[in-house]
């Protein structure tokens, strides 16, 4: 498990970046506001695979995150891809920009501090401010690779990759002659082939490139990038179940210009988000965020895909981290900055500004069981936003001398009870664990009997 | 007793549209859903009442809305469906749908499914609208929901046959797929348990006003439909191909029902040892 987070800098600016968008909000907006304190990265869930995809109409471009652990001479991928690949559709890509994505798309935790019940401050009534704009700067074939029914389309190098495009006549001879030329591909592998052969999918195949890799400067494999033209739009999982165990965890970016995407042959479920918790969440925001997620898995009997994140790559609110600059944009494969053609439906301003994509980021985590079907997405006209967003509402622990004081202590105990019962049933953590570890605002105190109230006495 | 099937099915696209709202994770605006009601509703009135007592030909009440019924059920259809981020969008498919019952007829009988009309009709014009084909999810219980549902409503008009064929030729189609692809039973098993399809297969593809009289008609009919929706998902990769499909082929009405001719259905037909009053 890794955090990432509490970089200085960061954390700065996107503090100072909440506390501009909070000062000009009238008080009834401030529940879509706060001070950003954390968030999960996708590297927290074990072995989650991530992947971007970018669409706009048939044009894809797809990039494969490589979170490959071990000796680099190992390592070997196998991805079915619909169309036939030349050299100049693969690229190597930048790791730093899914990094960003990830940044910018995560779960997030913000705080708001209440203020002194005794002298409470006066409604603000501001309009609220434009959206935060971040600064937007600008062959030869072997007989016996023919007796197979294999046919190696194209063969070439990318960057640390010698990449193979094959095409196979039947998922036997093609698991042959990934065996005999030393891919270890797990057994059964020639039953999950099949479907694709027939469906003349072809096979994009990649070893490291020793040589290069040493001599190159990233010390880890760069993500591979791939545009592509198919009315196809859908990511094959099946392939990627027969060598795990269990569960899978992927991360899916989809940046598009219409709006969100969504999947069509298996539900899209929000995950829960904006409600407060308690205090003591900061310290185990990651812990949290993955036992609602696993909670909420199992409540929907593993069979659904989780949004965690849409929005208009424009802006961000509170942002987790900077929106991506065109520049990152493109490096993540969104092709149409820039262009002029007659296609484009909407331009894009100049100087900057608002830039016209729209991200989804889907958390699949799939078993063979649940997940029978390659993974089929369709984009929608749908721009409502969304993000995973949970809030710590801070007490006022300064001196308190006025009647509303008592009020105002009873209130906070109450939403700090509410909130211990909300995190319990989100997260299915046990209640004497929560209870114990909040920090309560007055001491649990006897209730107050009935009589009391009657003679109205304090 | 409920005497009219078409309040039986309003019964139960109400009781699905509730289940969808409360446990399908759906966010359905409630303002849409309003728009939509109110456009078929209002655009009912004015084709069936307000527009024929101006040619003279007017009964009862000016506030009366004749065939009130069916323009529910077609609402309650785009409610379930059609998905879009402006009223205006929704306004559009309503009212579309309602109107294309009057607009386009051959001999006195509308051929294109409303609700399915006004849904191609959105998909085409606007850039905000979209269905979404994975909405229900794949689970049993809802499965046997609509097949429960579906069951009933189609016993009563006499259109159980329709959804059959449909579903069997599109079963069939999807397994030959299977075999030759070689995918594994879960694959197909899960691709038929689509929500969605079943809800269009029992509830769309059925409108008996609409569909062709004759049984063998009607066979050929939903037969068709079915092997168009199958093309246009697995060789043209269209994830609504369903709606698509029917919109495409629901002309085919007419010429069918000239080539086998049958009793036009009608709701009234259905009241037999009940007492009815004649609806539309």
């Amino acid at each position: 498990m890794k955090m990432q987070l509490n970089g200085i800098g960061k954390k700065a600016i996107a503090l100072l970046l909440a506390v501009f968008l909070c000062l000009g909000l009238t008080p009834s907006a401030l529940a879509f506001c706060g001070f950003f304190v954390a968030q999960i990265d996708a590297n927290l869930f074990n072995e989650a695979s991530q992947v971007i995809i970018v669409r706009d109409g048939d044009r894809t471009v797809l990039t494969m995150a490589n979170d490959y652990q071990g000796a680099a001479e190992d390592f070997a991928l196998v991805v079915p891809v619909p169309v036939l690949l030349e050299e100049d559709q693969v690229n190597v890509g930048d790791p730093a920009v899914l990094q960003r994505l990830d940044e910018y798309s995560a779960p997030r935790l913000v705080e708001y501090f209440d203020s002194n019940p005794c002298h409470p401050p006066r409604p603000r009534a501001a309009p609220m401010p434009a959206p935060a704009m971040m600064e937007m700067d600008a062959g030869a074939v072997a007989e016996s690779d023919r007796s197979l029914g294999v046919t190696i389309e194209a063969e070439f190098s990318v960057g640390e990759y010698d990449i193979l495009i094959l095409s196979a006549q039947e998922s036997t001879g093609l698991e042959t002659w990934l065996r005999q030329n030393n891919y270890r591909i797990p057994t059964g592998a020639s039953a999950v082939l099949q479907p694709y052969i027939r469906q003349n999918f072809k096979f994009f195949v990649a070893k490291v490139n020793l040589e290069e890799f040493k001599a190159g400067e990233s010390q880890n494999l760069r993500p591979l990038m791939m545009a592509y033209e198919s009315p196809r739009f859908m990511l094959p999982i099946r392939l990627g179940m027969l060598n795990a165990q269990g569960e899978q965890d992927l991360i899916i970016y989809l940046i598009t210009r219409n709006g969100q995407v969504e999947l069509t042959n298996y539900r899209t479920v929000k995950i829960p988000s904006e409600f407060d918790v308690p205090e003591f969440v900061q310290d185990e925001f990651p812990d949290f965020y993955q036992a609602a997620f696993q909670k909420a898995y199992e409540r929907e009997r593993k069979e659904v895909g989780f949004l965690e994140y849409a929005w208009d790559m424009s802006w961000c609110d509170p942002c987790a981290a900077n929106p991506l600059t065109p520049d990152e944009l493109r490096k993540a494969g969104v092709f149409w900055l820039g262009e002029t053609s007659a296609n484009q439906r909407r331009p894009n301003p100049p100087g900057g500004g608002a830039v016209d994509a729209f991200i989804t980021r889907l958390h699949v985590r799939y078993g063979r069981d649940r997940f029978p079907e390659d993974l089929a997405f369709q984009t929608t006209g749908n721009r409502q936003i969304f993000q995973g967003r949970y809030i710590i509402r801070r007490p006022y622990r300064g001196e308190m001398k006025c009647d509303a004081a008592a009020d105002y202590r009873a209130q906070v105990r109450d939403r700090q009870e509410r909130e211990a019962n909300q995190l319990v049933s989100v997260t299915g953590w046990s209640k004497t664990d929560v209870f114990r570890k909040i920090d309560w605002f007055t001491e649990p105190s006897q209730p107050r009997p009935w009589w009391r109230n009657l003679w109205d006495r304090r | 007793m409920v005497k009219d099937a078409r309040i039986a099915q309003i019964g139960f696209l109400l009781l699905f549209l509730l289940l969808g709202l409360s446990s399908r994770d759906w966010t359905i605006r409630p303002e849409l859903l309003a728009t939509v009601g109110i456009s078929c509703l209002g655009t009912q009135w004015l084709t069936r009442n307000l527009i024929p007592r101006w040619r003279g030909q007017g009964a009862g009440p000016w506030w009366g809305v004749p065939g009130w019924q069916s323009a529910v059920i077609t609402a309650l259809g785009l409610c379930l469906l059609l998905r879009g981020n402006h009223a205006g969008t929704m306004a559009l498919a309503g009212s579309g749908a309602i109107a294309s019952k009057s607009l386009f007829r051959i001999q006195d009988k509308h051929f294109f499914n409303p609700a399915n009309f006004g849904i191609i009709l959105a998909l085409v014009l606007t850039p905000d609208a979209w269905v979404s084909p994975g909405q229900w999810g794949t689970q049993a219980w809802y499965f046997l929901l609509f097949i429960a549902a579906g069951g009933i409503v189609l016993r009563w008009v006499g259109r159980w046959d329709t959804s059959m064929v449909f579903l069997g030729t599109y079963g069939a189609l999807e397994a030959i797929r299977t075999v030759l692809l070689g995918w594994t039973v879960d694959v197909y098993f899960h691709k038929l348990m689509s929500g969605s399809l079943l809800l269009f297969a029992l509830f769309m593809v059925t409108d008996p006003r609409s569909i062709p009289n004759a049984k063998q008609a009607r066979w050929i009919w939903a037969g068709a439909i079915a092997w168009l929706t199958f093309l246009l998902q697995e060789q043209l990769f269209i994830s609504t191909g369903m709606f698509w499909a029917l919109f495409f082929l629901a002309p085919l009405t007419p010429l069918l029902d000239f080539l086998w001719s049958a009793p036009r259905f009608t709701w009234q037909s259905l009241g037999r040892g009940f007492s009815l009053k004649p609806l539309n």
